[in-house]
Order: structure tokens, then sequence, then C-alpha cells
């Protein structure tokens, strides 16, 4: 239940469902008060009528008992009134009695709150308000359950005319009921609705979490279907379909090297152990022994060879981040080189050609004077006649540092120009124990350039040939600046 | 016996060729996948050691031009062990499998097994009357005892005995007896037929005049 209450549904849900909750009470608590103030407007009006009625009806008590005479005012009136309870319009007297809800009376007070003349049904707690209002204005005010007008006369006397707001009220909480209960219909109906458009909107990510499992689980070749309206889910189906190409690439490349290692691998040894178990089955001259000795000799130096080189594609494998970075120059790199590769060259009968410019760059000469190595070493072992030329070349062009080997050899048949830097690819498809080389040199070099942020490309000159180009970051002006 | 090994490792081949010619099989052997379909389909062998990494035509390649029709029995060399590559070897018609690195002992005793075989034997021990030929140890009893026999001759008579009631060509005996590079003459077959009739007994070899040999 905990993953349910922190689900992004029911997350959703909670603040789709206090939202609505508050704009339905706020629309409910306004048309409520806009619906008991027009109750009370319309209360209003009809005291202010009660009270033309009821003035009107003194007024004509008062002229049929000779009135008005000289010196006129409300208050002689109103004595007049109570010396002379008869004098009292009987018409006016059934519309102030009793205390059914609704029912309406008047009182006409001094200052001192002294009732001056009232029906007799004005309820006990009627009192003159502590604020009166200016003369000839008039003042509502609703007071425990009822709406009364006040007024105040010149002369000091105080009018209240009043009216139960008894069936008001049942009618506003008749209304409020039924406010209560469309407000809670639209709330509920609001729920189901939200609560359906979130699990509509979070289905495609239980898919894509489905789907995403399920490859974790090892099925690498399952993708995400994207539903093709390139919303933000679809995009994010995208991306992850993308990074699960390239991790399924890198685990294919991985699983594709650790076969072709094992492959490798595997060869010398089943050489030792045919050639040992073969030459000890009998007595044999001196000379099978040494033959058979020379043969497991060529082959553990190959075996050697090739773990020299997985270790150092391991290595570069590791990434950029192993890397140690200090200035060099590619140039006394290549200079180096030459000279350790001369003796090879010279057996080969291959001239070596040097055209070096100073060339700064930031990496770690251990790792570059192997790529050299590699790029010369490849090109004079590939030679294939005596008098050939290699041509090492290095040099800044663009902000680049190049560097190139270029021979007039057979060059690489088209067909494997694509795949000469796939680890234990070989042009010559031979897995000769003899030849020397284990298929990953120009893969290390590969691995070393990339490494170094730089890369590398192998192409077939025209006539005759082939060229290795290898290009670096130089070493930057702000880089020399702080080293 | 006579066997084709096709193999792309120098070395390897020549070390694999070299421990087959001691143990007395007649051995030709091929660098590549063309090369091994080639020699295949021209020469009966008894068996073929294939590996399946090869340059050109790779082992499945191989088998896959090889059957149905050729039925010579096939053991696959493969550096790979895992079950879905050992599985997909026996399904492409192989016959046997073998991981490298191998025990060169175990490919000796799988490549005897497989040639039985084909030949309807079930057992490394063949007897014929009294005598007994133990293809294991590649040695001959006559009665219970001993009989020294040269590598030639003992492989012309274990020949015969696997084909027991066949009569064999000459023809067929120089092709399953004697590798490419063998420039024995033919008349060195009738001097190893001799020799195996004077220590093992007149009546063993029979001749059929104009056919060949057969032990009945």
């Amino acid at each position: 239940m905990r993953t349910f209450f922190h689900s992004i549904r029911w997350r959703v849900q909670a603040w789709h469902g206090a939202i609505l909750l508050t704009v339905i009470l706020g629309f409910c608590l306004t048309s409520h008060r806009l619906a008991w103030n027009n109750q009370l407007r319309s209360v209003d009006r009809s005291l202010a009528q009660t009270e033309r009625t009821l003035i009107r009806g003194l007024m004509q008590a008062a002229e049929a008992h000779g009135e008005p005479g000289p010196g006129f005012s409300p208050r002689r009136l109103a004595d007049k009134l109570r010396s002379n309870p008869e004098v009292f319009p009987s018409a006016l007297g059934a519309i102030f009695q009793g205390r059914e809800p609704g029912f309406a009376y008047f009182s006409l007070r001094d200052a001192d709150n002294r009732p001056l003349l009232q029906s007799p049904n004005v309820p006990e707690d009627v009192a003159v308000p502590l604020h009166t209002p200016p003369e000839f204005a008039e003042e509502a005010r609703t007071v425990s359950g009822r709406r009364e007008i006040v007024h105040r006369t010149p002369d000091g006397l105080v009018s209240i005319i009043g009216m139960d707001l008894g069936p008001e009220r049942r009618e506003m909480r008749r209304f409020a009921w039924s406010l209560v209960a469309l407000g809670g219909g639209v709330w509920l109906v609001g729920l189901l609705g939200g609560w359906w458009l979130a699990g509509r909107a979070i289905q495609p990510v239980a898919d894509i979490s489905r789907t995403a499992s399920r490859i974790a689980e090892g099925n690498l070749e399952e993708r995400i279907v994207p539903d093709g309206t390139n919303s933000e889910l679809d995009q994010l189906s995208r991306v992850l379909n993308a990074t699960f190409d390239r991790l399924h690439a890198a685990l294919e490349r991985q699983k594709q090297f650790t076969a072709d290692a094992s492959h490798e691998l595997r060869t010398p040894v089943t050489i030792l152990l045919s050639e040992t178990q073969r030459i000890l089955k009998r007595d044999r001259t001196p000379e099978e022994y040494r033959a058979v000795i020379q043969t497991c000799q060529a082959t553990a130096q190959r075996m050697r060879q090739l773990t020299e080189a997985l270790l150092l594609l391991a290595r570069q494998d590791r990434g950029a981040g192993e890397l140690r970075r200090e200035p060099c120059d590619l140039a006394a790199i290549l200079r180096t080189t030459a000279a350790q590769l001369q003796p090879l060259a010279d057996a080969r009968g291959i001239q070596l050609r040097l055209e070096l410019e100073t060339a700064l760059c930031m990496g770690d000469p251990t790792a570059l004077s192997i790529l050299t190595t590699n790029l010369v070493g490849n090109a004079v072992e590939h030679h294939d006649r005596a008098g050939g030329v290699v041509v090492v070349g290095c040099g800044v062009h663009e902000g680049q540092v190049r560097l190139a080997v270029s021979d007039d050899g057979p060059g690489i048949p088209a067909a494997d120009l694509p795949h000469v830097f796939d680890r234990f690819y070989r042009v010559d498809s031979a897995r000769s124990g003899g030849s020397g080389h284990v298929g990953l040199g120009l893969a290390i070099a590969k691995a070393i350039a990339t490494n170094h942020g730089g890369d590398i490309v192998a192409e077939n000159l025209p006539g005759r040939g082939c060229r290795f180009s290898v290009q670096l970051p130089a070493r930057s002006p702000s880089a020399r600046a702080s080293s | 016996m006579r066997v084709l090994v096709v193999e792309d490792n120098p070395v390897l081949l020549r070390s694999l060729a070299d421990s087959l010619r001691e143990e007395s099989f007649a051995v030709d052997t091929a660098e590549d996948g063309e090369e091994g379909v080639e020699k295949a389909t021209s020469v009966a062998y008894d068996a073929i050691v294939l590996d399946v990494m090869l340059p050109k035509l790779d082992g499945w390649g191989v088998l896959a031009r090889l059957r149905p029709g050729i039925r010579t029995p096939v053991l696959m060399l493969t550096a790979r062990d895992a079950v879905p590559d050992r599985v997909r070897g026996l399904d492409c018609g192989a016959d046997d499998y073998l991981t490298k690195p191998f025990n060169l002992d175990e490919l000796l005793a799988r490549l005897r097994a497989l040639v039985r075989r084909t030949t309807g034997q079930t057992r490394s021990l063949i007897e014929v009357g009294d005598m007994k030929i133990d293809t294991a140890a590649r040695r001959v009893f006559l009665a219970g005892v001993d009989v020294p026999l040269t590598a030639r001759e003992y492989v012309l008579l274990e020949y015969l005995a696997l084909h027991r009631g066949e009569t064999v060509s000459r023809t067929a005996l120089y092709e399953h007896l004697f590798d490419e590079n063998d420039d024995s003459l033919s008349n060195l077959l009738d001097v190893h037929v001799s020799n195996l009739r004077r220590k093992l007994g007149r009546d063993l070899i029979a001749t059929r005049r104009g056919h060949g040999y057969c032990i009945e």
C-alpha cells in the first residue's frame, strides 16, 4: 500500500481532488452568499414597503383625529397614539401581530431606548442601536434571526421596523443543502474523471517500466514501442530505446571480443598440449625434441604478445579517465619509434622517411608511443617488397595535431578497409602463429587515439599504398600557460 | 584409415597431422574451408577433423556443402564451447565435437570411435577366428600371443578386418591407407599382404583376382 500512496497516479489524484474541492467550495460559498444578499435585499424592500404602509396608516389615523395641527411631529403623533390606543388602525394591527415565522413588528422609541409606541409582538431583545444612524438616514441590520430597519427622526425619535427571517433562513438552508449535494456530486464525478485521466496518462509509463524490466532481465532484443505521438513519454521511449541499443551493441561487442580473445588464447594452448603430448608418447631423437621445443617457445611468445596486447587494450578500454596527460611532442615520440623500428625496416629492405615538424599535444607519452609503433610497424611489416618507402609525418594543421604514416605497399583490399580497426581482424586472414601479429595492433591504436580525444582513419592512396592518419587536439595556449 | 584435417593455424595443423601419422593414420591437410571442401569431395576419407573458424569458408559452411552428399564422419574442433555452439555443430551434420584445447588421446579415441561406428563395429576389439585386433592399443593377438606388426601391416589388417566380408579393391586400399604425400608403389601392397599371411596364417586374407582382398 505504501507504493500505492507514493504512486504518481495517487499523488495527481490527491492534488486534483484538493484543488477541485477548493474550487467547488468557493463557488458554493459565493453563490450562497449572493443568494442570501438577494434575500436580504428583497426583505429590505418589503420592510420599506411595510414602513410606508405603517406611516401612512398612522398619519391617516392622526388626520382622522384632527391632526395634523400646527407643531406636528412624530413624537406628538406617538404620544397621541399611545394615549388613545383605539386610534391605532385595525388594518395595521393585522399586519403587526403574532409570532409565526415571518412576522413583522415595529417599535418607536426615544434615544434612551424607552418604547413610545410599538406593536404587541415586538421581541424582548429589540433595542435602539448604540450608534444610531444620522437624521433621516436609514440603517438595515440583521439581529438574531430578524431583519430590522432603523430610522431616526430629527426630534430624537428612533423607529425600528423588523421582520422575522424564519422563512428566508429555511429557504437558504434548503438552498445550502442542494448546493452541498450538487457540489459533492460534481466533486465525485471530477475525482472519477481525474482517476481515469491520471491512469490513462500513467499507462505508457507502466508499459515502459514493464518493457524496461524485461530488458533488464536479459531480453536485450526487446524494445519499447513508441506510440508515435511525439509526446513527452514518446520522446522518453525513443531516448530509452536508443540507450538500450547502445548498451546492447556494447554488450555484443564485449561478448564478441571475449569469444575472440578466448579463441585466440585457446589455439596456442592447443598447440602446446598437442605437441607435448605427441612428443612424450615415445622416445625421440634430440632433433625432434628441439623442433618441438622451438614450436612451443614460438607459441609461448605468441601467447605473451597476445596477453600483452589484451592487457593494453583493457587499459585503454577503461577510458580516458585513467590516461596520464602531460605535454609531449609527437615529433620526438615518432623519432624514437623510427629509431626502434629501423632494424626491422632494414631487415625487410624498407626505407623509413621522416617528415617531422614540432607537434605539441597533451597526452600519455607511453600510450602515444605504442600508437606510433603500431602504425609504423604495421606499415613496415605489411609492405610487400624490398626497396619500398614508408613516410612518417607529423605537424600542426588548423589547430589539430596530425600524424600520417603512408607507404607504397600493396594497400588494403576494399572489402577489408572498413574493418582494419576491428579487434582480431586480420587482412591476410591467416591466424598464423609465425607472423607475430595478433590482430590487435590497429585496434589498440584506435583506442589510444579515441582516448586522447582524437580520431584515426585508414585510406588507400591512389595508385599504390595506403595511409593511416591520426588527428589529436593540439595543446591549447591556455594549457601551456597553466603548465 | 585416411583422415582429412582442416585447420587454419599452420603450427596446429602440422602438429595434428604429425600426431595422427604417428598413430598410423594417413593424413591429408587443408588450410581453409574451400580447400577442405575440394579435398573432402574428391577423396573418400574415413573421417574429417574440421576446425570451425576458417578463412574463406568456415566450418559450418564446409559442413553445409558436404552434407548430405558426403557421408564421411566429421569431428568438429572449435574454441567455442557454449552449448548453443555445440548443438549447432551437431545439428549441422557433425558427428562429434571437441573443444580446444583438447587432449590428444581423446581426439585419437574419438576418431577411432567415429571410424568404428561408420563401419558398424561397436567395440574397439575386433575378433576374426582366434585372432584379436585391439584397435585402441593397435596390437594383434593370435591365440593369445602378441604378434608384432609394422605400422603399414597393421593398418592394412585393421582396414580389411573393419570391412570384414567385403572385397576391398586395391584402389580402395590405396585411397584409405596412403595419404596424398605417400609415393608407395603398388607392389608394396602385395608385400604387406604376404607378410601378414606369413605372420597370421595363410588363409586369413583371401585374394579375389582382379577385385582385391577380403577377410572372410
